[in-house]
């Protein structure tokens, strides 16, 4: 499944109304937020149809998935939006995230699971709260919004870590040009990066990271920042997207699929961002001498000319464009 | 005092909102604790044994109760010795999950890292044996095991 999709679905009393845009949503947060209430009224809607005094709009179907069956059950379920209630042991299962891989659906998953096996985004983290857009109105309006938002964040000092979750060329490309600045370590994968935070409670920890596939550590890295660790976020979709957004944005076909990755995702195909990133860039550079290799950094990219594009990019990773201030 | 596994047991009662559906009693719900539980928690006002007044839902049943305020309960009047979800409580319910365990030992699993504030307060997290009193001290501790 590609694209990203408004579901809205109302009865007399409530309203709840948010986009989904990648093949895994992750909704949690405090209780009585609304979580189960929203699963409840998909429910009613699937078995009774309008008759539920329901109101459901998207332009895909909207399922609700529970554990009976729920294997053989998702085997029928295609090109659609399926839901799952916090109540759901299966949702953490191996089992789960293999056949998450393997459906052309997107899933919204209502857990506080860390869900350590499904590469899920940091930014479709969302909690629920009641919008003041429609404040006044008898309809309880219910919105989801992030719960870690990657602001634009000044890097510390200069005697930070900074740890990079890559081990292979974006490790290679951050220590040639931080190196010198700041002390470069791998951390050799995603779930290696908090023991590292926390091995190194003295200093200010600079955090490298692909966005994409990042969303199973966000929620303790928030809790060590909360406990007055000065740690500071760079989560971008990927390395490749970061390269892709500095060397090749001009190339027209590039700019659109950066600009609106969703339509060109296959969720089937991509069970996260980063994987389509960096195959993207892969096809675009091969048999050039950008051709870019996951393995190894082309030094291309760290030479002198091509470099100031890439710190530019970094640099500006997380500041709004004017059109996207005057949007919000 | 507050005893946590972090992670799943083969027994614990992963779905608390079902199981309380099916063995609250009455006399809980109209219980001074439950009544401020349900006031803070969900922001709803308890009529009788039967009906609670909800400002987003109107009257409800217990039935409809969050999730959350429905574990509580149950940690709180349960005599099952059944050990429940507490990640079926948002960090909304922390305050009153150490409240409850002020007065009596209680056991919970959890399977995220869930906020209990600064501290100090008293945790034995039984994965490894250790007590923790504060959240450097918790979240140095629990993150090994989820």
């Amino acid at each position: 499944m590609k694209g990203q999709y408004r579901v809205t679905i109302f009865n007399k009393r409530l309203r709840f109304e948010f986009d989904i845009r990648r093949n895994i949503t992750v909704v949690r947060g405090d209780s009585a937020t609304g979580k189960t209430t929203l699963i409840g009224m998909l429910s009613n809607y699937e078995q009774n149809g309008v008759a539920s005094g329901i109101t459901v709009n998207c332009a895909k179907k909207c399922v609700v998935l529970d554990s009976i069956r729920w294997q053989v059950n998702l085997q029928s379920i295609s090109d659609s939006i399926v839901f799952i209630d916090e109540g759901e042991k299966f949702i953490g299962s191996d089992e789960f995230a293999a056949a998450v891989g393997a459906s052309d659906n997107y899933f919204v998953l209502i857990t506080r699971h860390n869900l350590p096996n499904l590469p899920y985004s940091v930014q479709e983290i969302y909690g629920i709260r009641i919008s003041q857009k429609y404040a006044g109105f008898k309809q309880i309006y219910n919105e989801f919004y992030p719960l870690y938002e990657a602001d634009k964040q000044e890097y510390g000092s200069d005697s930070a870590v900074m740890v990079i979750e890559d081990s292979k060329s974006g490790f290679e490309f951050f220590e040639a040009v931080y190196g010198k600045k700041y002390q470069c370590v791998s951390a050799q994968g995603k779930s290696n990066v908090y023991r590292l935070l926390l091995a190194c409670s003295e200093k200010a920890c600079i955090v490298v990271a692909d966005g994409a596939a990042f969303g199973a550590e966000i929620e303790r890295i928030y809790h060590l920042m909360e406990d007055g660790r000065k740690i500071y976020l760079f989560l971008p979709e990927s390395f490749e997207w970061l390269l892709l957004k500095a060397h090749f944005s001009e190339n027209n076909a590039v700019a659109k699929v950066l600009e609106a990755p969703e339509n060109y995702i296959d969720s089937k195909a991509y069970i996260s961002w980063e994987r389509f990133f960096t195959d993207f860039l892969i096809k675009q550079t091969a048999g050039t001498y950008w051709q870019y290799s996951k393995q190894h950094i082309n030094p291309v990219y760290l030479h002198e000319k091509n470099l100031p594009k890439m710190v530019n990019a970094i640099q500006n990773y997380g500041r709004k464009s004017e059109k996207e201030m005057q949007d919000s | 005092m507050l005893k946590v596994y972090m992670g799943g047991l083969e027994n614990e009662i992963y779905n608390p909102d079902m199981y309380f559906n099916n063995q609250y009693e009455d006399k809980w719900i109209t219980d001074e604790l439950a009544k401020a539980m349900i006031a803070d928690v969900d922001k709803s006002v308890v009529i009788s044994s039967h009906v609670i007044d909800s400002p987003v839902l109107g009257a409800i049943t217990p039935k409809e109760l969050s999730g959350g305020v429905k574990t509580l309960m149950l940690l709180a009047f349960d005599t099952s010795g059944n050990i429940f979800n507490g990640s079926a409580c948002g960090d909304n319910c922390a305050k009153w999950i150490l409240k409850l365990a002020e007065d009596k030992d209680i056991t919970i699993t959890l399977h995220h890292g869930m906020r209990f504030g600064a501290g100090p307060f008293e945790i034995e997290i039984l994965n490894n044996g250790k007590i923790v009193r504060n959240r450097h001290e918790w979240l140095e501790n629990i993150y090994n095991f989820i």
